[in-house]
């Protein structure tokens, strides 16, 4: 795993953290591979409210169509790798 | 950190994940602003709704309507009246499209051949005497010989406090004709005299809407959380109203600051330009509002709120699932 992803996992985690107001996780902490709707249970609402913060701090758009396949804290984050390798 | 399954043990975890991915984004639509009925404390009538827009009779218009509001992401058309059974070819617009949920008198049998599997909810206001005294007529007559043994067909049934100890008479006449019901509660936006819920009839009852699920499961879509909730109007310490409600019309809400958990609702008028305020009455107090769906709505679109503990999951679960039956996401 490169060091740039594993930035942007913590950061994401970060986020979800913040926005869902997630308690006893850190962002070192949080499981990358942890179902987001199956075991956090956030909701497509959730997933808008992180894309804004993703779509600022990254400069991508996340298609509201791509939510279902986001799953998992690693996935979202090779899903940005891979939207800011193609803008190269 | 609280996960899902830490709450819940392996039945319980099933039922969240076979609900948990739905994101059933609805909407409703006035399909005509005509009802062969004129019920006393109907929402439509009682505020004018019908008076608001001239309904769109061009019916290339509604289908090109329909298209655009998959387009903005509704998978489930929710169509109210005046009676939608009057413009069936309206009805098929959305049909044809999308999951449609269609609210009826009854009076009118929508065409198997047409409509085979559309979703009918059939409104009933109570007994032979309620009908007759709020809506001119005892429709579940009519109503149940049309639709008896129909899988896809239910009853909405809006219990009064006149109804109170009788509602078990009505359970048995819907289960005796193969029916399942949903039980609401009537808003008396006309106040009709008599009809207004006291604090000691909303007790009283919850305690018999809990005793017709225990007693009726097969025949009573229902959860004990959503009897709670429209009674009590609070879910974990809130109260509901007009900062709460999920079921406003979202390009024209002006709420400030405007509840984040919104699902891009609208509800159109048979025009297909004006939108109504909400998912009801325009005239209505929030804070005495006892719309069924609206109380659902705001169960659901609160999901994290009952990761807390195992039981307030297992209610935010049974909402889920009702609303998801009712509307054909997932089998009776």
């Amino acid at each position: 795993m490169s060091k740039d992803i594993s930035r942007t996992i913590t950061r994401i985690a970060e986020i979800l953290i913040n926005e869902l107001k997630l308690e006893d996780v850190t962002p070192e902490t949080f499981d990358p591979d942890l179902d987001l709707v199956d075991e956090v249970g956030i909701d497509s609402m959730d997933m808008a409210t992180v894309a804004l913060f993703l779509r600022d701090e990254y400069k991508i758009r996340i298609d509201e169509d791509d939510y279902p396949k986001l799953t998992t804290v690693r996935i979202i984050a090779r899903y940005i790798d891979e939207k800011l390798n193609s803008n190269e | 950190m609280i996960t899902v399954s830490s709450l819940l043990d392996d039945h319980w975890f099933e039922r969240y994940k076979k609900i948990a991915r739905l994101n059933i984004r609805s909407s409703i639509y006035d399909v005509t602003d005509r009802c062969n009925l004129r019920c006393k404390g109907c929402f439509f009538f009682s505020s004018g709704e019908h008076e608001v827009a001239s309904e769109e009779k061009d019916i290339s218009k509604w289908h090109g309507f329909v298209e655009k509001e998959m387009e903005r992401g509704v998978n489930l058309a929710i169509l109210i009246g005046g009676e939608p059974t009057l413009c069936l070819d309206r009805v098929e617009a959305f049909y044809k499209r999308l999951p449609t949920f269609c609210a009826t008198n009854g009076l009118i049998k929508v065409p198997r051949d047409r409509f085979p599997d559309m979703m009918v909810g059939l409104s009933l206001w109570g007994d032979a005497e309620d009908e007759q005294l709020l809506r001119g007529k005892d429709t579940f007559k009519i109503s149940s010989a049309n639709y008896a043994g129909d899988p896809h067909a239910y009853y909405l049934y809006t219990i009064t406090p006149k109804q109170l100890g009788k509602t078990e008479k009505i359970i048995r006449k819907i289960q005796d004709v193969g029916l399942k019901v949903h039980m609401q509660l009537l808003s008396n936006d006309e106040e009709v005299d008599g009809f207004s819920w006291q604090p000691d009839e909303l007790i009283a009852v919850r305690a018999e809407m809990d005793d017709m699920l225990d007693k009726y499961p097969e025949t009573v879509i229902s959860s004990r959380y959503y009897h709670e909730i429209i009674t009590t109007g609070r879910m974990l310490g809130r109260p509901f109203g007009w900062m709460e409600c999920p079921s406003v019309t979202e390009p024209i809400d002006k709420r400030e600051p405007r509840p984040k958990r919104l699902t891009n609702f609208i509800r159109w008028s048979s025009d297909l330009h004006t939108m109504h305020r909400c998912c009801t009455s325009e005239t209505r107090d929030c804070s005495t509002c006892k719309d069924g769906a609206a109380h659902m709505s705001w169960v659901m679109v609160n999901k994290r709120a009952h990761i807390k503990t195992t039981k307030d999951l297992q209610n935010w679960i049974e909402v889920y699932e009702m609303f998801a039956k009712l509307y054909q996401f997932i089998p009776w």
